[in-house]
């Protein structure tokens, strides 16, 4: 179990599943992340476990939804377009405290868009499309071994809080292949029996529903819902910062777009010039406060994506007045280059020479 | 140290598996790796390849522009990849499939008719295991037991095939004479 191994992101993300202790997979194929699913087809005869190649995304999904209420450990992967389906769902499971883990996989948009990686479902995320004041987690790896390690805190916090929680990685990610290590689960298993539709014979009777005709009952249900989400974003975010303490430009980036920026904090970094990299994991809760700290001493923000800037606006949330910001980003096809990061960054110090660095 | 490959050719000439034990190979040597897939929609008989980053530190850049050595095994990834070179950088390619010319000066060639090598051999599903060969020359000082290690774990499902892919490795280790390349 502790062995290194050569893993693509999709199958340290299936691997993982199976040890986090998932019961029941629904999916449905689409590139790129059709290897979880494929891989999952095996293993799960194997130990005897539920898998379902469902009709559709939108039957994945709601299987899911049954199955979570019988207590069950679920997960279902899918990519970009095929996830916009499941939003309707996903409000639902929000609402009925319905914990599963769900892995988009993204591709390029909008709509059915294509195969090449892309970062285009930062808001469908952490916004959602569905409706109600509800949130998903929302775990970003950026390494193979971190497509395993969130895997486990995806099943982790989606119990803890019975909510959906969504790792979203990208089709570069997904398809690559880097060494890790499958570790065993390190989080404590949750106790899900007293709310679990498992059978009533020698207990009164239960259900989970979110119909709720009663005003007052719906207006407490929501606020009970915005408390743990509270409590979420006061005790779960998650990130990296590399270079940051005496950092004047601060590059914020998430997903394998953040382990690219990396090279473009070394090469600023080796010419003295203080440049660091924020890295949000979760991407909700988003670690505003965390963020927020560095804008005491930095000068200038550089959001970059792969995308055309939707993390954005949560970096401009984060910063203070003092702080200006900036946007790199492509929508898909290839990473941006190094060069082309360090060109428009050079071009901003020079613009700014007078106050930074 | 810093390297970095692209393996080419078509759906079906093995490149990913050949990408998929060097990267192994490395992996086992102790060393950061990346392999990175490309194969857009394309299917059987199309074009394929994947880029190998090895490092001695952690490595974050998985796609890059050049690559230190470039392995074309048809006449489409040589045209493709050709510019692809780093300078002072290396092309190994399949001359069975493509041509023989030098459009540039600034790096090495190595031609080899590695589908032609492959048919003495019996059989030319290998041709990449001769082309992985010649790249190990190239690169130098790997370990014959991890290589095989690699071809072992790789194929562990395919278990008549390691033999013969570790004879054509061998071939292709051979095929440079020390110090010609």
């Amino acid at each position: 179990m502790t062995e290194r191994e050569l893993l693509k992101g999709n199958i340290a993300i299936a691997k993982a599943s199976l040890i986090a202790g998932c019961e029941c997979y629904f999916g449905y194929p689409i590139t790129p992340q059709t290897e979880i699913g494929e891989y999952l087809s095996l293993e799960m005869q194997k130990r005897h476990l539920a898998y379902v190649c469902a009709e559709s995304e939108i039957g994945a999904i709601n299987m899911a939804l049954g199955a979570s209420a019988a207590g069950a450990k679920v997960m279902v992967s899918s990519s970009s377009c095929a996830v916009a389906l499941m939003q309707e769902t996903i409000s639902y499971a929000c609402a009925d405290e319905l914990p599963f883990v769900l892995v988009n996989v993204m591709r390029a948009g909008p709509g059915q868009g294509y195969i090449y990686p892309s970062q285009g479902d930062y808001n469908q995320a952490t916004v959602g499309g569905g409706n109600g004041d509800y949130h998903t987690i929302v775990l970003s790896p950026s390494t193979v071994q971190e497509c395993a390690d969130l895997t486990y805190r995806a099943f982790y916090l989606s119990q803890k809080y019975r909510n959906p929680a969504i790792i979203l990685a990208d089709g570069l990610l997904g398809q690559m292949s880097e060494s890790a290590v499958i570790k065993e689960y390190p989080y404590e298993e949750i106790d899900n029996s007293d709310w679990i539709l498992n059978g009533a014979s020698d207990r009164l009777s239960r259900n989970i529903h979110s119909l709720e005709p009663s005003q007052l009952k719906l207006n407490e249900h929501n606020v009970n819902l915005k408390r743990k989400y509270t409590l979420i974003e006061n005790q779960e975010p998650m990130y990296e910062e590399y270079f940051c303490e005496d950092a004047e430009i601060i590059i914020t980036a998430f997903g394998s777009m953040a382990r690219y920026t990396k090279e473009v904090v070394n090469h600023y970094r080796e010419k003295g010039i203080k440049l660091g990299l924020f890295r949000p994991i979760t991407l909700y809760p988003f670690p505003y406060q965390q963020l927020r700290k560095l804008s005491y001493s930095a000068k200038l923000f550089v959001d970059i994506e792969m995308n055309l800037g939707q993390m954005l606006k949560d970096v401009q949330l984060s910063a203070l007045s003092n702080v200006q910001t900036a946007f790199i980003g492509k929508p898909t096809g290839d990473w941006l280059k190094k060069e082309e990061i360090t060109g428009v960054i050079d071009n901003l110090l020079k613009d700014k020479n007078a106050n930074i660095r | 140290m810093n390297k970095n490959f692209i393996i080419s050719g078509s759906g079906g000439q093995g490149i990913l598996s050949i990408g998929s034990i060097l990267a192994n190979i490395f992996m086992l040597s102790g060393k950061f790796v990346s392999l990175c897939p490309c194969y857009g929609a394309e299917m059987r008989g199309g074009a394929v390849n994947c880029e190998i980053n090895m490092s001695d530190r952690e490595i974050y850049c998985v796609q890059n522009s050049k690559a230190d050595i470039v392995v074309a095994l048809n006449q489409t990834s040589f045209d493709k990849f050709i510019s692809r070179v780093k300078e002072n950088g290396t092309i190994i390619v399949n001359s069975s499939m493509a041509k023989i010319e030098k459009t540039r000066k600034d790096i090495q060639y190595i031609f080899a008719p590695l589908t032609q090598e492959a048919q003495k051999l019996g059989n030319i599903k290998i041709t990449n295991s001769i082309a992985l060969g010649i790249l190990s020359k190239i690169i130098g000082n790997l370990n014959i037991d991890i290589v095989k290690e690699a071809y072992e774990k790789i194929l562990k499902d395919k278990k008549e095939l390691i033999q013969k892919n570790i004879e054509a490795y061998l071939v292709g280790l051979n095929y440079i004479q020390e110090g010609v390349v």
